[in-house]
């Protein structure tokens, strides 16, 4: 079998698999074209007889989407930051070591993020209420995004240090390097990739959290873009080609910026600066 | 709906261009409001006339979900933020009343020039009623009926102008309308389990005698025996057990069911999307001549016992009950009340399906009202689907449910 | 004070410093919570007493209550066949596309980056989408299952009893296959190519080297996965909630949809926490998985 044989046929099989895997994607934009009753029709149909493209601009205006997705990029970006500065050094000392106390400190971490959202919000909301946080409430969310996310983040970019050999940090210190000195000046430096990388998966989830902000975002001018997509659901009402519209203006540019970058993701998860 | 969505575009526009001359003044007084109605519907819209008309109270607005309506408002008055005035669904109403987490209203409304209880239907007016007294005012009613496609009851040799009156005559019709090689069911409804099952089922077990009190009664049995076989002949899809009403009625829209209970609040998508004639009809009856029933939906204002203004919120909630007659046309909602005439909209189909449910209107019965009424909702819908999936039978699966009710009513 | 700074900038205090404020704050922000919840679930909680924590305890009496329950047996076992079904779908189709495009083929990094799309989809549209593909009637995948003669009926996939669990379980392994597919792409590119040359030498065929070498310097990277796997798996709440709402009657019902149920549906906090803490314990066993495996760990 020629190389160039098996290169197409693999990519054969990858396009094929691709879309399979993206069908749930393409139902999304498709339903989104659909009047509201044509998506109950049986049999389905994979392109709409009037696809119905005005309802982006309805969509967008309607529910002034820039300004939520503006709070949701606020948010994404303050509980990345704020799960980076605490999580990076976390991460570096579990790599560091290996005795009983990182273990207890890894199970910890794990064990705190047990329960979903749902479950977690009330206390929260009224641990947050004792403190007058509500009245600061983007802020609040990002305390809590960053508490949800953070055993995540540490887990992965403890891996990434995993990889930075020990010698380098080692020989930096016969240098005459403090351990911060070390730390700030060659550990963090070759595990730059791994970092960002992590940080690039953290601030997707973020982007889209729902449940802390519907409860602690009182001010529709503070909602993120996740809550305002509720607002296509009533009691006795679900406007789904709307909700599938709107979906489709907030997933599709991460979505697109992820296809674009996912190259360096991986490999900025596996390699330091060293490869 | 169009022409109030522009009136409402136009009104925030010029909210927004006259912001500076109402921002509030250092007296006013802040009134905040709770309810799940969004651009199109009355709150909002009301509140922004409100607001400028002046008065000195201003109203903040706030958004909540169906879902959440009940637990956003307990954590917040757990903690001490809850807001004035919020609407919450009737059968939750008496959760919160009961408890006093309510303001009584009564001394205030025998006052009152605007809001008088001899307006209401008795259904709304008993779910804000607690301990004869009122914790709150209706906000709007609804009701569930039967639609029908005309030109499929054409097609099967039924007569459109002869909807089914009982129940037999409905599986029999639904027996005739079904055609699996068309993907065509003869009736779709919801069976789902949240209150959108029992909200669907409670009228037919009232109507036979039973109610949540009686659920295991011979005509509740009976009922739920109907409904198992429009599940077992497949008269109705099996997704009935998963599907709420909206998407339900969705499948009659698109010419996937020949008849379909819902509420009014189908109306406007139907009209704009569904593709041939239909009707509307009361929900049929146990047999001939027994007595009607129907379920009671919407929501009713109340006002937090915890307000720093009580009289404020009340004049604020005097203005909502102003504007009722406003309801219909500009919102699309029927408000609770027997004193106001709904003018025609013009549109034949709408109009008539109107006249219809106003009649099915008068023999809506609230759910409940009791404090633990989401309880008492739960057995229903565990025993609708234990029975429809086949795992006890009705009778077996509404003993049940008539036990745990029991244990709940006390 | 000067030892103490020293041993801040260039000893173990710099350490446990670093270990320390982030565990802190995880403490005060995930810990209490979870300490309110078990606490409350010793309790008998009113929805108007949810602000403090006066409220009367009743000992174990919401655990035998749970536990006399009929629903909560088959509940847990739903739970069981949702987490082990779910992750070992993830984890294969994850593992399988991992192999796949660890082979490099021209646009293999490029297709490879579409299969990420589960990742950044809210949880809500998830929902909604596979509530469409799924629904009896006019749902898409019955009706290409009927075309290509799979089947000659439709399967209502969130109305049967019978497959009501699996419509949820597909959902979610299609939701988790990519979260597995690029942690496990890192893993294996971490293995360094020189064994397997020295292995092919050896004359080890590919089914071998897989096995010999692949699969053990992956150990730590798989436990990772599967752990936290479990943990997103326990999570999972808005596909139980658009597509099935644990119906029919309980069948497709688990603890964690289920705790949210009797908390906001029923007002039934102290259920909803007692349920939460028996979670806690299956998030322990999973805890107790991933930091073993870290024992295996290769320092690169």
């Amino acid at each position: 079998m020629s190389d160039t044989f098996r290169n197409r046929l693999m990519f054969a099989v990858a396009l094929v698999l691709a879309a399979i895997y993206l069908f749930p994607l393409y139902w999304m934009y498709i339903t989104a074209l659909k009047t509201g009753s044509a998506m109950f029709a049986t049999p389905p149909k994979f392109w709409p007889s009037e696809p119905q493209w005005g309802i982006y601009e309805y969509v967008w205006q309607s529910r002034n989407m820039g300004r939520y997705l503006w709070n949701s990029l606020v948010i994404a970006f303050g509980a990345v930051s704020l799960i980076a500065v605490l999580g990076v050094g976390c991460a570096y000392v579990l790599a560091r070591y290996r005795n009983i106390w990182v273990d207890v400190g890894l199970f910890l971490i794990l064990m705190l993020q047990v329960l979903p959202a749902s479950l977690m919000v009330t206390p929260t909301f009224v641990g947050f209420s004792q403190f007058g946080l509500l009245d600061t409430p983007r802020l609040a969310v990002i305390l809590a995004i960053a508490a949800k996310s953070m055993p995540f983040f540490v887990v992965l970019v403890r891996a990434t240090f995993m990889s930075v050999p020990m010698e380098l940090e080692e020989a930096a210190l016969v240098d005459g390097n403090s351990r911060i000195g070390a730390f700030f000046n060659i550990v963090l430096p070759l595990a730059r990739n791994g970092i960002l990388v992590s940080a690039i998966l953290i601030f997707m989830q973020a982007f889209g959290e729902f449940v802390y902000s519907k409860s602690m975002i009182q001010a529709v001018e503070l909602q993120p873009a996740s809550v305002g997509l509720n607002s296509f659901m009533g009691p006795n009402t679900n406007e789904w080609n709307n909700i599938m519209a709107y979906a489709t203006i907030y997933v599709t540019p991460i979505l697109a910026a992820f296809v674009l970058l996912q190259r360096r993701i991986v490999s900025g998860l596996t390699s330091g600066a060293l490869k | 709906m169009g022409i109030s969505r522009y009136a409402m575009l136009g009104a925030f526009a010029l909210a927004s261009l006259s912001l500076p001359a109402f921002s509030a003044s250092a007296e006013d007084v802040t009134i905040s409001v709770w309810s799940l109605d969004r651009d199109i519907q009355p709150a909002p819209n009301l509140i922004n006339d409100f607001n400028k008309l002046n008065t000195g109270i201003k109203v903040e607005y706030r958004q909540i979900q169906f879902d959440d309506v009940v637990s956003e408002a307990m954590r917040a008055y757990s903690t001490g933020q809850a807001p004035d005035i919020i609407a919450v669904d009737n059968p939750e109403h008496a959760l919160f009343s009961s408890r006093g987490a309510f303001l009584d209203l009564t001394d205030m409304i025998s006052k009152s020039s605007v809001v008088k209880p001899e307006n209401y239907f008795p259904g709304p007016l008993a779910s804000v009623t607690w301990d004869g007294k009122f914790y709150g005012i209706p906000k709007a009613t609804n009701t569930i009926a039967l639609y029908y496609n005309k030109d499929m009851f054409k097609a099967k040799g039924l007569d459109p102008s002869k909807p089914p009156q009982t129940w037999d005559e409905l599986v029999k019709a639904a027996r005739k309308l079904t055609d699996p090689a068309a993907n065509v069911y003869g009736l779709t409804f919801s069976a789902k389990a949240n209150e959108e099952g029992t909200f669907q089922f409670l009228p037919w077990a009232q109507m036979a005698g039973g109610g949540y009190d009686a659920i295991n009664s011979d005509g509740a049995v009976k009922a739920l025996d109907i409904w198992k076989t429009l599940i077992d002949e497949k008269l109705a899809s099996p997704d009935t057990l998963t599907r709420g009403q909206w998407d339900s009625t969705g499948t009659f829209n698109s010419g996937n069911a020949a008849m379909a209970i819902s509420g009014p609040w189908e109306l406007d998508r139907m009209i704009q999307e569904a593709k041939f004639d239909w009707g509307v009809a009361l929900l049929p009856v146990p047999e001939v001549g027994a007595e009607r029933s129907s379920a009671m939906g919407d929501f009713n204002w109340a006002v937090f016992a915890s307000t720093e203004h009580p009289v404020e919120a009340f004049k604020v909630l005097e203005y909502f009950v102003s504007q009722d007659n406003r309801m219909f046309k500009d919102f699309g909602q029927l408000p609770a009340r027997s004193d106001i005439a709904i003018p025609p909209t013009g549109e034949p189909l709408k109009d008539a399906a109107l006249k219809v449910f106003l009649e099915q209107l008068k023999y809506a019965k609230p759910r409940g009202p009791h404090p633990e009424w989401p309880k008492i909702s739960k057995a229903i819908q565990d025993a609708i689907q234990a029975a429809l999936t086949g795992q006890l039978s009705s009778k077996e699966a509404l003993d049940q449910a008539a036990e745990k009710i029991k244990a709940v009513l006390g | 004070m000067k030892r103490f700074l020293s041993s801040v900038t260039d000893g173990s205090g710099f350490d446990i410093g670093l270990v320390l404020l982030p565990l802190a704050f995880l403490f005060v922000m995930s810990g209490l919570p979870l300490v309110y919840n078990v606490v409350m679930s010793f309790q008998e909680v009113d929805m108007f007493s949810l602000g403090s924590f006066a409220r009367p305890f009743v000992g174990l009496k919401n655990y035998i209550d749970l536990f006399s329950q009929p629903e909560t047996r088959p509940i847990l076992l739903n739970t069981a066949i949702f987490v082990s079904a779910s992750i070992a779908g993830q984890f294969l189709i994850g593992f399988g596309l991992a192999l796949f495009f660890w082979v490099n083929f021209p646009g293999a990094s490029w297709l490879r980056g579409l299969f990420l799309v589960s990742w950044v989809m809210p949880g809500l549209v998830v929902g909604a989408i596979w509530n469409w593909i799924l629904s009896g009637d006019f749902g898409v995948l019955n009706f290409l299952l009927r075309e290509t003669g799979a089947i000659s009926g439709n399967i209502f996939w969130r109305s049967d009893p019978n497959y009501s669990l699996w419509a949820v379980i597909i959902a979610n392994i299609w939701l988790g296959t990519s979260f597995n597919m690029i942690l496990l792409s890192v893993g294996l590119s971490g293995i360094p190519k020189d064994l397997y040359e020295a292995a092919e030498l050896d004359g080890a065929n590919a089914f071998q080297r897989f096995w010999t070498i692949t699969l053990p310097m992956m150990r730590s990277t798989i436990g990772a996965i599967i752990a936290l796997g479990l943990i997103f798996t326990l999570q999972q709440f808005d596909l139980f909630a658009a597509i099935t709402s644990g119906g029919p009657n309980n069948t497709s019902n688990v603890t964690q949809y289920w705790a949210w149920d009797l908390s906001f549906r029923q007002y039934d906090f102290a259920k909803g926490a007692t349920i939460s803490v028996i979670m806690i314990v299956f998030v322990m066993f999973a805890s107790v998985v991933y930091v073993r495996s870290t024992r295996h760990e290769v320092r690169g």
